[in-house]
């Protein structure tokens, strides 16, 4: 297809590369250079989606991140991605693009019949209606409404592309690339300090792109291509184009995400498609510029509408007509600008200016042009449906309050011009406040709060010189804080046109007898009318307008529509704008990819993976792993075609039958040394410890402050001021903490270290009645006797030659110990217990297994001490010592805690003797009474005891050691069970404790 | 992004740190016979204040010394930093 | 009081919507009433309301510092649930569910209740074991609830990470099918009309600076539009809770803390579910406009910033795209954040206080939307009859004392650990 909308010349595209491309079905070709909306726009497509609530034709209104309209499916390396704007998506070789929320097709599209319906769709009608009948709404009404909501598609598959983070320091972060941003950045890294302009556009240079300004004896873009020449070579100086400061959070840090690969047609393997900036900056410059405002006016939503400014962007930067026969409606001399640029492209355009005859340089360059003009006038509605058509144009009073007789004039594009918004999104979100500027009807940066300096356009100043002047100084003088250089460039001399003053006028008033929609927000299709209805309805606040319209909640957040908005409600609650107050500025300024947020912590790599020094054992033997915390350790070890149940029960039998060995590497282990040592375990711990010797280990349970059980485990005397603590896995790394909080806070008078040495030793528990033989043979010189080493007892020795510790500990209850080596030697003791442990029918067990063995001795574990349960519902009283206060010892007094009827810890078995009782169950009295059914306790864990040969469960019950034989049920409503059990001692096998002392 | 300065390692930014808690809140000596409502007072009330607040952190990547922090609960500004047993 | 309908609707749009009434009036206060609660969200909308409909007391002002529905019950994620462990919470919250289910009718506004069902996601079969000892005590206590495989979740969420690529797989998950969503802002908006219409006097902008108490009775408030008799005073106001206390020289067993929320940009339909990730702290749904609605854990220091930081943030998704794996795909639209009143063990408090004539609602953490009519019913009860209802006896301020802990996740009193 020919390019009807292309100009001649014009433009900073590439002409001499042809790019083609595809939008809904249909092929064109633009240029390199391109953005999707300037090449469909060269090619006369202004139809590109439908809005969100009446499904009302969607063009282009603006030409970068503030327009409401363009979103587009964008097909890019066969991925289909949703929501992209047209406006800011670059073109490139072969991109495809769909519109979105339109069926069956964007020209004509069924939910357009909302457009009809629209006056009984007002602000908040779905809150009056759709309740009848009550199920209807979730059944009906919501599936309905929400298929014709959303915008794009997103499919169910995972993101392919490849997202980075990078942290960088600067003294100056410079966010945008105007001359307010330029100037500023140039002057602080001429004076030495370590800067970092970024710029959300491909190109820099900002407004210099587009308007007719020298500074010095050059162009302004011509002057801002020689700056950033010169900054980019500077060692000093960081330039990103394709990046958008998005966030200033706390300390002075702000976010940027960097778009790479997007305007390409893929992106390479190891290329990120977006880099994520933390950036701490010493100082920040807030030169964001500025955003035209809309004026408000019948059917202002009509595609061919758009601002006047990103009509003279199509011409300058991409050589594209927005229309032939323009209609510029302005309250203000920019406008000029652009109707002087069509003018210059052979294109007659038609002004009109809501403001009285004036004069000003623009304005007389207008006139000398020949460009019609006309005063007083403003455009009353936009006619046509697709695309614009004519214009209802009428002179409109001093007041602004009455318009005249309504003429209608042809168009092709209506070119809008409501003055300049600063975007103080950034200067907002640092914390600082805003303040309103009745000269510029709009709100400005006030006090800033961390160090942030707004500049340029940002700030107000919409005069080249003053930007100018403004900038070279702030860049100056925050760089000479910082590097206290005093290296001053001078400003340049800028020749511009002075403009005249704005009209403060924005919105037109209704023709007599018309209800034109006058659309402030585009996007989600809030209308002057709905604000209307919403504060005759009592929304008066902001926040409450906006929530009741949406207005401002689209994905463009409001950029062309909030000012807007906050003047009819101005006008019509008769307050100033500055007491009517803004919503909230909150990062992000535009929307940011979920996936670069995240960067790199996906998949396998979304938390990190800690793996035993012989995992790699477990793996070659048939280990089936477990996620325990962030360990992975073994769980069973299959052998043929057993599953879990089988595996575990093999293993565990084989530990009470003959030897087994467990890789217990992962329990938290935290060296304690210092004089007092003893002393601190005795405060930490619930019972005593003042008196154990050297060479012996002793259970432990230590308690929070609020009485509930924190963790239990063995600790070891290694020597006289040396201790050797075991922790639960699970609770490691808040045990070390909680050490170091007593320590350092608590008691700093006791002379005590603690670290952590969990990843310094490889643990082994070899347990079974044959595990004393083994040791033996794996410690020949050893007295392995039950004198030698008896329960509880630890010795340090060597392991063929490496060293090791040996703990007589058992959590399996039968004859065990616990051998120790330092990691890098770990996978050697393990083959060796395997090798030697052969002639003892040695088999490896993993976790489920361990927790049969556990369970059947009534062992607790972090199923019963789940941070709720204190030290008597776990049985644990034995361990507390009178004598002596410790940690959580006072909150043991609480009336709940000493209740008789408290539950505790007891053990279940089915009548049948094979019925298993799920875990989660409840034990309850009467299975059959009616809901809701009183409950006695849960069952915390389950497993089927290898020594019994029958299922075997603890539950933690009310008055649970009055229960015992008790015969009751065990109730699992949602595996659909009730099973009659008999409540038992939670010390199933061998409660006297007599095999671990054997 | 909280940028804190520990008083052992210098300034940091708040991923190496944990939080624990109001500072003002003081352990009831061992031993010590004390009413119900002190160990309350210790274990379960909070001021909670809106404005400054004094506050451990613990810099756990880093030397896993607990500190002080007292900082503004509404801005997040760091006023200053201390040892544990320094006094404001 | 205007019905709304669609007939009103098609009738308010021929005469061009010019005729509605005011949702709520804007009264000047009086110089006293009966009750005045302090708080104009949820809860508090919701106490006004049940004080005139259950127990004919009108003479009622609601003080809103701001303007109302702007604390939490407009900043939370909309989810409704009662799937609860303990007994107190499964019992209260189910309660609540019961008047979710009518609210819209009964308010005459459409809050948008959508059961569309809530998916905890487990990634191990110990924590299967957990959630089949929640689901069990949901559902002896009456309430629904399914343990659900592997490929049950597969079926119901193919968008979730299924594949080898996974660091923590799913291995199932309970559903509580009748929990679901609804519109936050309409429940503030449908409370306070209906409040309203029966007489209780909504005032906004108005702050109390500070109470006045007389031989340990509450007599009224002084506010910043001048002062304000009272024979009842209901405190109901979430995150600032310990603000005010602090004027009455009370300590409470809670913190103030920051929940950031944040949705995406809307896309069409995928996600049909409430579904919360277990190896972390994540939760997701999406709104009728399309909107992925996310949140998880706690800013992790005490704020009362209404605005979150990026770290918790990013750590919030880094689960969000462990579990949805297509999230990543969506651009991040909105991010807010909400002050939550943490208590020491994750339950609320509905009660009496030490002064009398004073009531204390508070403590609901980050869990207060649902449970948003059954507090205002029972604080209504609370107040009107001066004694606490059966369904909220469990939620008094000295279990912690006593050691009557509702602890449903067990992480005990740091607050900041969510």
């Amino acid at each position: 297809m020919s390019q009807n909308f292309r100009l001649e010349k014009e433009g900073l595209i590439n002409r001499s590369k042809k790019i083609s491309f595809k939008f809904n079905g249909k092929s064109f070709f633009g240029y390199e250079g391109d953005t999707l909306a300037s090449a469909l726009i060269a090619n006369g497509v202004h139809l590109v989606g439908r809005s969100f609530k009446y499904h009302r034709p969607r063009g282009f209104f603006g030409a970068g991140v503030d327009d409401p309209y363009a979103l587009v499916q964008l097909i890019r390396n066969n991925e289909s991605i949703p929501n992209v704007k047209a406006t800011e998506q670059e073109l490139f070789e072969g991109l495809e693009a769909k519109s979105v929320n339109c069926w069956p097709n964007v020209n004509f599209d069924i939910g357009g019949i909302n457009n009809f319906l629209r006056i009984f769709l007002p602000a908040g009608f779905y809150y009056k209606t759709f309740m009848w009948p009550k199920s209807f709404w979730y059944k009906i009404y919501e599936p309905f409404i929400r298929k014709a909501a959303g915008f794009g598609v997103v499919s169910h598959e995972p993101d392919k592309e490849r997202y980075e983070h990078k942290y960088e320091y600067c003294d100056l972060l410079i966010t945008g690339s105007g001359p307010s941003g330029i100037a500023s950045a140039y002057s602080a890294a001429k004076n030495g300090a370590k800067v970092i302009l970024a710029e959300d556009k491909p190109r820099f240079g900002g407004s210099l792109l587009t308007s007719d300004v020298n500074i010095g004896n050059e162009s302004g873009k011509e002057w801002a291509d020689k700056i950033i020449t010169e900054l980019k070579s500077m060692p000093n100086v960081v330039v990103k184009n394709r990046a958008q400061v998005f966030g200033y959070y706390d300390h002075n840090m702000l976010v940027m995400s960097e778009r790479l690969t997007e305007h390409l047609p893929k992106s390479d393997k190891f290329t990120p498609k977006q880099k994520l900036w933390y950036i701490r900056a010493k100082e920040v410059v807030i030169s964001s510029g500025s955003i035209e405002r809309p004026l408000v006016f019948g059917n202002n939503d009509t595609p061919g509408v758009l601002l006047s400014s990103a009509a003279k962007e199509y011409m300058k930067v991409y050589g594209v007509l927005v229309g032939k026969k323009p209609i510029i409606f302005t309250n203000n001399d920019s406008a000029y600008e652009t109707a002087i640029e069509f003018k210059k492209n052979g294109i007659d355009p038609v002004v009109l200016d809501s403001r009285k005859e004036l004069s000003s340089d623009l304005i007389n360059e207008a006139k000398n042009l020949n460009i019609k003009i006309k005063f007083e006038h403003v455009v009353v509605n936009a006619n046509g449906y697709r695309k614009v058509k004519s214009a209802d144009i009428a002179k409109i009073s001093d007041d602004k309050t009455a318009i005249g007789k309504v003429e209608k004039i042809e168009c092709d594009c209506i070119c809008v011009s409501g003055f300049w918004t600063p975007t103080i999104h950034l200067a907002s979100q640092s914390g600082g406040k805003t303040k309103f500027s009745k000269e510029i009807d709009a709100f400005l940066p006030d006090k800033s709060k961390q160090n942030e300096t707004t500049v340029g356009s940002a700030n107000g100043i919409f005069n080249l010189q003053d930007t100018l002047n403004n900038s070279f100084e702030v860049g100056y003088n925050l760089s000479n804080k910082i590097t206290k250089k005093e290296n001053k460039q001078s400003t340049p001399t800028v020749v511009e046109k002075k403009s005249s003053k704005h009209d403060k006028f924005w919105c037109v008033p209704l023709p007599e007898g018309k209800k034109y929609k006058r659309f402030l927000d585009f996007q989600n299709d809030v209308s002057v009318s709905d604000i209307e209805i919403a504060l005759k309805e009592g929304y008066r606040s902001i926040e409450h307008v906006k929530r009741y319209t949406t207005l401002g909640m689209a994905t463009d957040q409001g950029k062309t529509s909030n000012l807007n908005g906050l003047q009819l409600v101005s006008n019509i609650e008769n307050k100033v704008v500055p007491e009517v107050g803004h919503t909230t500025f909150r990062p992000p300024y535009t929307p940011v990819s979920i996936g670069a947020i995240v960067g790199r912590e996906i998949g396998k790599h979304s938390k990190p993976l800690r793996k035993s020094p012989m995992h790699s054992w477990h793996e070659n033997n048939n280990a089936v792993f477990v996620d325990a915390g962030l360990w992975l350790r073994p769980r069973y070890y299959k052998r043929g075609n057993e599953n879990l149940f089988d595996a575990s029960k093999r293993e565990a039998m084989n530990v009470r039958k003959n030897v087994g060995v467990c890789d217990v590497t992962t329990l938290g282990k935290i060296d304690v040394k210092g004089p007092d040592a003893a002393e601190f375990l005795n405060r930490v711990y619930t019972n005593a410890w003042l008196k154990l010797p050297v060479g012996k280990a002793r259970y432990g349970v230590m308690l929070r402050e609020d009485g509930i059980v924190m963790d239990d485990g063995t600790t070891t005397r290694v020597s006289e001021n040396h201790y050797h603590m075991t922790t639960t896995t699970a609770q490691a790394a808040n045990v070390l903490s909680h050490l170091e909080y007593y320590l350092q806070i608590v008691w700093p008078e006791l002379n005590v270290n603690v670290v952590s040495t969990t990843e310094q030793w490889a643990g082994a528990a070899i347990a079974g009645p044959k595990s004393r033989d083994l040791l033996q043979k794996l410690f020949p010189d050893l007295d392995c006797s039950n004198e030698g080493l008896p329960f509880m007892g630890f010795v340090e020795t060597k392991l063929f030659g490496v060293y090791a510790r040996i703990f007589r500990i058992s959590f399996s209850g039968e004859l065990a110990y616990e051998v120790n080596v330092e990691s890098n030697n770990g996978n050697f003791m393990w083959e060796k217990i395997i090798e030697i442990g052969e002639e003892y029918k040695i088999q490896p067990y993993g976790t489920e297994a361990l927790s049969t063995l556990r369970i059947e001795m009534g062992h607790v574990a972090g199923s019963e001490l789940d941070g709720r349960t204190t030290p008597y519902d776990n049985s644990l009283e034995g361990l507390l010592s009178k004598k002596k206060d410790f940690i959580g010892k006072r909150s043991l007094q609480k009336e709940a805690f000493i209740a008789s009827k408290r539950e505790k810890i007891v053990g279940v078995v089915p009548l049948d003797k094979k019925t298993s009782i799920p875990e989660g169950s409840y034990i309850v009295r009467d299975a059959n009474s009616k809901l809701p059914i009183p409950k006695l306790g849960h069952v915390s864990a389950s497993c089927w005891s290898v020594e019994y040969d029958n299922p075997f469960s603890l539950a933690i019950i009310k008055d649970g050691k009055n229960m015992i034989g008790q015969k009751l049920f065990a109730l699992s409503p949602l595996k659909n069970k009730s099973i009659p059990v008999e409540i038992v001692s939670s010390h199933y096998v061998d409660p006297k404790g007599e095999r671990v002392r054997s | 992004m909280l940028y804190i300065k520990c008083p052992y390692c210098g300034i940091r930014a708040q991923t190496e740190f944990a939080y624990g808690g109001d500072a003002t809140v003081k352990r009831p000596e061992l031993n010590k016979e004390i009413t119900d409502k002190e160990w309350d007072e210790f274990v379960y009330l909070r001021k909670s204040l809106r404005g400054k607040h004094l506050e451990f952190w613990h810099h756990i990547s880093g030397c896993r010394q607990w500190f002080k922090v007292q900082r503004d609960t509404t801005t997040h500004e760091i006023f200053k930093t201390l040892k544990p047993h320094e006094e404001l | 009081m205007q019905k709304y309908s669609v007939f009103n609707l098609i009738k308010n749009a021929f005469s061009g919507h010019q005729n509605w009434e005011v949702a709520w009036k804007d009264p000047t206060p009086k110089k006293s009433y009966d009750v005045i609660i302090i708080g104009g969200g949820g809860h508090g909308l919701a106490t006004a309301y049940y004080l005139a409909k259950e127990h004919n007391i009108t003479n009622v002002a609601i003080i809103e510092k701001g303007w109302i529905g702007g604390g939490n019950v407009g900043r939370n994620t909309t989810i409704i649930r009662s799937n609860f462990m303990h007994d107190a919470n499964g019992r209260f919250n189910e309660f609540s569910m019961d008047l979710w289910r009518n609210m819209s009718q009964e308010l005459n506004f459409n809050v948008m209740f959508s059961p569309r069902g809530i998916i905890n996601l487990a990634h191990s079969d110990a924590q299967m074991n957990v959630y089949a000892r929640r689901g069990n005590s949901m559902r002896l206590n009456g309430i629904d609830a399914v343990l659900l495989n592997r490929e049950e979740i597969k079926k119901i969420i193919p968008m979730a990470d299924f594949s080898e690529d996974v660091r923590f797989p799913i291995f199932g998950g309970l559903m509580q099918p009748s929990a679901g969503t609804a519109r936050h802002d309409a429940v503030a908006w449908g409370y306070a009309r209906q409040a309203d219409s029966m007489g209780v006097d909504i005032i906004q902008n108005c702050e109390v600076l500070s109470f006045d108490v007389v031989g340990g009775k509450i007599k009224g408030i002084r506010t910043s539009r001048g002062d304000i008799k009272a024979k009842k005073i209901g405190l109901c106001v979430a995150g600032s809770t310990s603000i005010l206390a602090e004027k009455l020289n009370m300590t409470l067993p809670i913190e103030t803390h920051l929940l950031q929320a944040c949705v995406s940009e809307p896309v069409k339909p995928l996600l049909d579910h409430v579904v919360t990730f277990g190896a972390g702290h994540f939760y997701c749904s999406q709104s009728d406009k399309g909107e992925m609605v996310m949140g998880g854990d706690l800013d992790g220091y005490n704020s009362y910033a209404q605005r979150g930081n990026l770290p918790t943030l990013q750590h919030v998704l880094t689960e969000g795209i462990a579990m949805f794996p297509f999230l990543s795909k969506l651009k991040m639209l909105r991010t807010w954040g909400g002050i939550m009143d943490m208590s020491m063990d994750g339950s609320p408090i509905i009660d009496k206080t030490h002064i009398e004539g004073l009531y204390l609602n508070c403590g609901w953490c980050y869990g207060g939307f649902k449970s948003t009519p059954a507090s205002g019913w029972t604080f209504a009860h609370t107040i009107a009859q001066d004694k606490v209802h059966k369904l909220n006896a469990d939620y008094n301020l000295n279990r912690f004392s006593k050691g009557y802990l509702l602890d449903e996740k067990g992480l005990g009193t740091k607050t900041w650990i969510s």
